[in-house]
């Protein structure tokens, strides 16, 4: 199991080092960078060949690629070329907020999905399961924006029942602090939420028409244990790998959720790297989102593995 | 199973009243667009820069919504007949937020650093004719420059030559000081920029508001509902189809003002079809100015024939802008070897929604004249580097400076700065004109030659100078003692909020 994990964990850093690599040759391949960024519509041949002078743009690219690993390696995240400060405490507030909103969505998605999946599949064809399963593909099919800009409009701007945007310290009160996040987490879960429980639905149904399950009630067992017992671990191995794979989708619904709702975190500090070619800021920020993405799939392995014997088996052979 | 759909629906119903007050009363709530990259002025781009511009720093010299200008930090001043020597006499006991006092040597500084190349400080062309800035005694500072320019007062007065302590630049981009009416607490990229009084400004009684609140929203649908809401006092840079919309609401109210930012059609002089003076006046017989500010502006904006505004005492009023003649206009290119017309791409920047509009609109209605426009869509991103002074069609335009030469000179005159990125125009006529109004102090010199301009204009276009656009900000009633201003940033001295 530790060679496993090992193994596991050199992959990881391959894969945040390739990315790297990768974010760095697009960035250069756009076109326009950050001295046409900065100037704006300043932008005279004169002022960009000073500024791209000055920045170090001119320099061989493997020359800035290695500038910026090298910096990276002794701890420095380098500095944001158009704010002119350390990228490191940007990203690491901005971070902290994304994971605030990302993780009570991330809560939400998995016992919300998995709760909901199992009451329908234990409840097939009644009222509850095809309201559910309306709502799940409608809920599927319409993307996160058009229900933000619902939520807004409805809950802000007609309802006036929660701020329309934005982000309140914790400093400001407890209830200002939820009241801003309730909006941005709804509907960044709705979708996945669907999802989920939708394929828990499916999982479910499948395990419970097993002989096993059949035989666990067949010897008289009550049938809160048949569930929760037998069937549902076995049900839960492909909700974990949608789970890892939401885990993405999760990240990509925080940057559209953030632009929407105004909300201060990594994803809306990327859209703004990305606008302005800020590379040193963009490499450090997708480093730590890719990072947590290769973590949060090592940790859906893992739980895989804990789940079932047979791949904790074979991985240790 | 603790959770269903009912519990969710439930916990969501028992929210109402939720709402958080408002941080603290008399603190302004604006809405903008975009997070600022830049806190140092100097180094300032764009429009919600420029917002914070004003409100935390002062220049030698203030532009008022009039467009006059007027003191700031420089009390009066006076020039040489030969219009190279300037001195402007500073006020005193003028104290930056960190309670030094401003004195002419942060002035120089400011200016030595901005005519330092390795600065790359962004405005710096526009003050080119600088060559020496001298500081005779604290409260006096000296400019000599290498031509006459009878501007200088005026351009001093713009969005990034403000006044900062000397020994205090390395602290601008995190913590910046400056003289202005509010004072910097804190900027959190992506959420706001916050603002407190300043209570030793050096005008008695202002500012009247206990502080100011940038909140960045770039959808602008959430800032309007957050208006709506009363989560924000004031949204700035309102889109011009929401104004007669948003005015109709009881408790809002919708300010469009005239101004001189600018949206053309820009045609490459240098190469085909464009080259030809016929293809370019032909274009601008086919399309009526006035459908084009119709349907692309929603009526807010002004037909124009060059950068200087209708409103503007130096806008040539007598020559009057033709309906669409699309016959006269066919002919024309036929005369200039087109007789099928001319077909050709023209490029619209995606993102800057009224200039794809506007490039849409022109497809329409310059057909009938013959000219068949397929609309080409590049990210605005991309403009400076690939279509910029390329292309041979291209829509792109430029906000208000803040004088008619720095409006005009650096976009039409064929050494202008502005004119190889654009059309490359070349007109004697108008050349000469610009050089004239600009050497003359005498304001009546001034109005002949840039109607003299105009006239040369009109009869040999660059391009198609589509129309000046309004600007428009949507206020709560609850605020009072603001001025909506042309240049799209906001004197707040006087600002209330209830």
């Amino acid at each position: 199991m530790s060679t496993y994990v090992a193994r596991r964990l050199l992959g990881v850093v391959l894969v945040v080092l390739a990315t790297s690599v990768l974010i760095f040759a697009i960035v250069h391949i756009l076109p326009g960078n950050v001295a046409y960024a900065i100037l704006g519509e300043y932008a005279t041949p004169a002022a960009v060949a000073t500024l791209q002078q000055r920045l170090g743009l001119n320099d061989p690219l493997w020359l800035q690629y290695w500038r910026w690993l090298a910096g990276f390696l002794h701890g420095q995240m380098g500095q944001s070329l158009v704010m002119d400060r350390p990228a490191g405490p940007l990203i690491l507030d901005a971070l902290g907020r994304s994971a605030i909103l990302a993780g009570s969505a991330f809560v939400i998605v998995a016992s919300g999905g998995i709760a909901l999946g199992v009451h329908a599949a234990t409840h097939q064809g009644h009222v509850s399961d095809r309201v559910m399963t309306l709502a799940q593909f409608v809920f599927i099919a319409v993307p996160d924006f058009f229900w933000a800009i619902l939520a807004v409009v409805v809950f802000a701007s007609w309802l006036h029942w929660l701020p329309a945007t934005g982000y309140a310290p914790p400093a400001d009160g407890l209830l200002a602090w939820v009241s801003h996040l309730v909006l941005p987490v709804i509907v960044l879960s709705i979708g996945l939420l669907a999802h989920v429980s939708r394929l828990t639905r499916a999982a479910m149904l499948e395990v419970l028409r097993s002989r096993y399950v059949l035989m666990a009630r067949a010897k008289g067992m009550s049938e809160r244990r048949v569930l929760w017992r037998h069937a549902a671990p076995n049900a839960m191995l492909p909700t974990i790998t949608i789970l890892a794979i939401d885990f993405g989708l999760l990240i990509g619904g925080v940057v559209v959720v953030e632009t929407v709702f105004a909300y201060p975190g990594l994803g809306r500090l990327l859209v703004f790297a990305i606008e302005h070619r800020d590379l040193p800021l963009l490499q450090a920020g997708m480093l730590v989102l890719t990072t947590i993405y290769a973590l949060a799939n090592l940790a859906a392995d893992l739980g895989y593995a804990a789940l079932n014997p047979r791949i904790r088996y074979r991985a240790a052979a | 199973m603790t959770l269903t759909r009912r519990t969710i629906l439930g916990a969501t119903l028992a929210l109402p009243a939720i709402r958080t007050a408002r941080a603290a009363p008399e603190v302004l709530r604006m809405g903008i667009g975009t997070s600022l990259a830049k806190l140092d002025p100097l180094l300032t781009t764009i429009g919600d820069e420029y917002i914070y511009d004003n409100l935390v720093f002062n220049g030698l010299t203030r532009m008022a919504a009039d467009l006059s200008t007027q003191p700031d930090l420089a009390e009066s001043w006076t020039y040489s007949d030969d219009l190279k020597h300037w001195t402007f006499k500073l006020r005193h006991g003028v104290k930056f937020h960190d309670g030094q006092e401003m004195i002419s040597a942060d002035v120089v500084a400011l200016f030595k650093r901005l005519l330092d190349p390795a600065t790359a400080a962004p405005s710096r062309s526009n003050y080119d004719m600088i060559s020496g800035v001298t500081a005779p005694d604290p409260y006096t500072v000296a400019f000599d420059l290498g031509s006459p320019y009878g501007g200088l007062a005026d351009i001093l007065s713009d969005r990034q030559v403000k006044i900062v302590p000397r020994n205090a630049v390395a602290q601008l981009a995190t913590r910046p000081i400056g003289t202005g009416p509010f004072k910097f607490v804190s900027y959190t990229p992506g959420d706001r920029l916050i603002l407190t009084r300043n209570a030793d400004y050096f005008e008695p009684g202002m500012p009247k508001l206990q502080g100011v609140e940038l909140r960045i929203i770039p959808e602008m649908s959430v800032k309007i509902a957050a208006l709506e809401a009363g989560d924000l006092d004031v949204v700035w840079d309102l889109p011009l189809e929401q104004v007669k919309q948003l005015n109709a609401q009881a408790n809002l109210r919708v300010d469009s003002v005239a101004t001189a930012s600018w949206d053309a059609a820009i045609m490459n002089n240098l190469i085909p079809p464009f080259n030809d003076p016929k293809v370019r006046l032909a274009f601008q017989m086919a399309v009526s100015k006035a459908d084009v500010v119709e349907l692309t502006l929603f009526g807010q904006g002004a037909p124009t024939i060059s950068p200087i505004p209708p409103t503007h005492p130096f806008y040539a009023g007598q020559l009057v802008i033709p309906p669409a003649d699309p016959a006269a206009a066919r002919k024309l290119l036929a005369q200039a070897g087109h007789p099928n017309g001319i077909t050709i791409p023209i490029i619209v920047p995606v993102g800057r929604p009224v200039r794809e509009r506007l490039g849409v609109t022109l497809q329409q209605l310059a057909k009938p004249g013959g000219f068949d426009l397929q609309v080409q869509r590049v990210p605005f991103s991309s403009f400076d580097a690939e279509v910029s002074g390329k292309a041979p069609l291209y829509i792109d335009g430029y906000f208000a400076r803040p004088t008619i030469d720095t409006s005009t000179y650096p976009f039409l005159h064929s050494g202008g700065s502005w004119n190889e990125k654009l059309w490359h125009y070349n007109d004697p006529k108008v050349d000469k004109a610009l050089e004239a109004a600009r050497l003359s102090g005498d304001v009546a010199v001034q109005k002949t030659q840039y109607i003299a301009m105009q006239t040369a204009l009109n009869a040999n276009p660059a391009g198609f100078f589509a129309y000046v656009v309004n600007f428009a900000c949507a206020y709560r009633k609850s605020v009072g003692g603001i001025t909506t201003h042309p240049m799209r940033w906001f004197d707040l001295r006087t600002a209330t909020v209830t």
